[in-house]
């Protein structure tokens, strides 16, 4: 097939003047509440090693565009920005400082198999915090995607927490082993009700305690999880008595009835090693944004320390946030060779007032009724002569 | 905001998940699906019918534009849409398999596979190990192995009927199908105590 001189590769795509300045809005606004909040606004580079950020990124392989650099080396762009920072963390010069908080807003790259719909280059904003495992770490993260989610006016917004290992580990109390509860949580991931019920039935569940197992999808709030809380294990006991303090911590900064704490919940991304997150909110047909604990992805950097944060996709973002209609000010100036001069003074006087102003030669403009209907006002060269 | 958007396919699995949600308790009006409309409302439910071809409702239902949706267990196999599967409806039951013309073996240089399910049909040669090209055809797949286009096909069998009134036969069976109830990631969220009530009832009625 040829390609046409219009087209664009599968999932680019152009943003106009209206998105692209309701994306700065929402950037400015965005990392103004990331910097407020202590957070550092770094960029990592486009081109990465698919041998180190590829791999890591736990992006499956085939969403990777790959390229090849002058030595043959495989590069990919950037599938994400939790592995770069990662990386970045984990590097000599900041090891000193932690925590660190590090933040940004960047594009990332996953190439589209399917028809369009979705994009294969999108903005994401989000936070990295390393170097602290407490709870506080947590919230702070938790608290500060809502705050943006708010401060931009997303609607009905939620907040979905689960916790990996915890899910684990009351796995592995149903008599489920290694492969079995990994093929549970996958279906878990899916939320395919239909395929738990299916391979309930061929898994090793005491008769008792089945009902109980088709329950864990239930779960709305961390005291459901306490029936499946075994007291004589340690670890489970501690994590539980954790999630009962990162609901209190959270009430406490407002988030309370927004939050469903389902324990069932779970991601595909397998560097999350324990609390995950997801966002939501009216007007997207998927997720916001997500995050969660990585501390295993900073093992494979070499660093033994937590890590958590968040992603926020911006082209969701934007599809949740209700526009703002109100028309700013916008002044066209038409000038001919005779009132070029005063054109020009009365565009720097009006720009200088802190308003937009556009000058145009208005023989040049071909259609001038539809030119000059962008405009709230426009000035006529001869008006400004007779003044 | 506590409108429910609900993509249904067209014909019969629409009529027996009606028969579903009226016996689960819902009142929806009496003629739902004899008009050309695309949209219809339940509006003492606050529901919103969307009447859409079987193979679109997943489609519908990724992208949001409906929160919940009934489709074929094959639809989601071919397709494998990012969607929730909530419930089996246990209606419109049929299964996938593969049948030829009897007595006969594959080719072995190129074995040639006819269907209207391209990725099921691959995925289920590729786990038995088995290296197939597969034309994808849209309809009157039995066609295939009667004039030689195909060795095997892989296609919904319910009755048999078909296969038998032009001299085909059974092979392999590949995946039990039914209707299953859908829901979108988002909505599933955002309106988890309407969904989850309405699968409490559907389950009831199911069951019986």
């Amino acid at each position: 097939m040829t390609i046409e001189m219009f087209e664009k590769p599968l999932g680019m795509r152009d943003d106009f003047p209206l998105i692209a300045k309701q994306k700065a809005n929402l950037r400015k606004q965005g990392t103004q509440l990331i910097e407020r909040a202590g957070y550092e606004l770094l960029q990592t580079p486009t081109l990465e090693y698919y041998e180190t950020i590829g791999k890591i990124s736990a992006i499956s392989d085939d969403a990777l565009f790959k390229l090849l650099d002058s030595q043959g080396k495989t590069l990919v762009l950037r599938p994400d920005m939790t592995s770069p920072i990662a990386r970045v963390a984990a590097s000599k010069l900041l090891r000193e400082k932690m925590p660190i908080r590090l933040g940004y807003y960047s594009n990332v790259f996953r190439a589209q198999k399917r028809e369009g719909g979705r994009p294969a280059e999108f903005e994401q904003m989000g936070v990295e915090l390393i170097g602290d495992d407490s709870l506080y770490a947590d919230a702070e993260v938790i608290s500060l995607a809502w705050d943006i989610l708010k401060e931009l006016g997303v609607g009905s917004a939620r907040i979905v927490i689960g916790h990996t290992r915890l899910l684990e580990l009351i796995l592995a109390d149903f008599g489920l082993d290694a492969e079995q509860s990994g093929k549970v949580r996958e279906l878990f991931v899916a939320k395919n009700g239909v395929g738990v019920e299916q391979l309930a039935k061929e898994l090793p569940i005491a008769e008792g305690k089945l009902a109980s197992f088709l329950k864990l999808m239930q779960a709305t709030t961390v005291a459901d999880w306490k029936r499946w809380i075994n007291e004589k294990n340690e670890e489970q006991r501690e994590l539980y008595r954790d999630m009962e303090r990162l609901e209190g911590l959270l009430g406490r900064n407002g988030l309370g009835d927004a939050i469903t704490f389902d324990i069932s919940f779970s991601s595909h991304m397998t560097y999350y090693t324990g609390l995950v997150f997801e966002f939501y909110g009216a007007g997207s047909g998927f997720p916001l944004g997500s995050g969660g604990r990585y501390d295993g992805l900073m093992e494979q950097f070499g660093l033994q320390v937590g890590a958590t944060g968040f992603g926020l996709r911006v082209d969701r973002l934007l599809e949740s946030v209700t526009a703002e209609k109100a028309e700013q000010p916008h002044t066209l100036i038409l000038f001919d060779e005779q009132s070029e001069q005063h054109a020009f003074d009365k565009a720097q006087q009006i720009r200088n007032a802190g308003n937009r102003v556009t000058l145009q030669y208005a023989p040049a403009v071909k259609a001038l009724e539809s030119f000059t209907a962008l405009f709230t006002e426009v000035i006529r060269g001869e008006e400004l002569r007779n003044e | 905001m506590n409108e429910l958007t609900i993509a249904m396919p067209k014909g019969r699995i629409f009529e027996e998940a009606y028969e579903l949600l009226v016996g689960a308790g819902y009142d929806l009006p009496k003629e739902l699906d004899d008009s050309r409309k695309l949209i219809v409302e339940a509006p003492n439910e606050k529901f919103r019918f969307i009447l859409a071809k079987p193979m679109d409702v997943p489609t519908y239902v990724e992208h949001g534009v409906a929160d919940i949706g009934i489709a074929g267990k094959d639809v989601l196999l071919e397709h494998d849409r990012d969607v929730h599967e909530l419930l089996d409806l246990g209606i419109s039951e049929c299964y996938i398999a593969t049948a030829g013309l009897p007595d006969t073996e594959m080719d072995e240089v190129t074995p040639r596979i006819a269907t209207k399910y391209p990725a099921v049909a691959s995925h289920y040669y590729r786990s038995k190990g088995e290296q197939v090209e597969i034309i994808e055809l849209n309809g009157s797949i039995e066609l295939a192995p009667l004039i030689g286009l195909s060795d095997r096909i892989v296609d919904i069998v319910s009755t048999g009927r078909t296969l038998k009134d032009n001299g085909l036969v059974e092979y392999e069976k590949i995946a039990d199908i039914t209707s299953r109830l859908i829901a979108n990631p988002v909505s599933y969220r955002l309106k988890q105590q309407r969904i989850t009530e309405l699968v409490d009832k559907l389950r009831e009625q199911v069951g019986r």
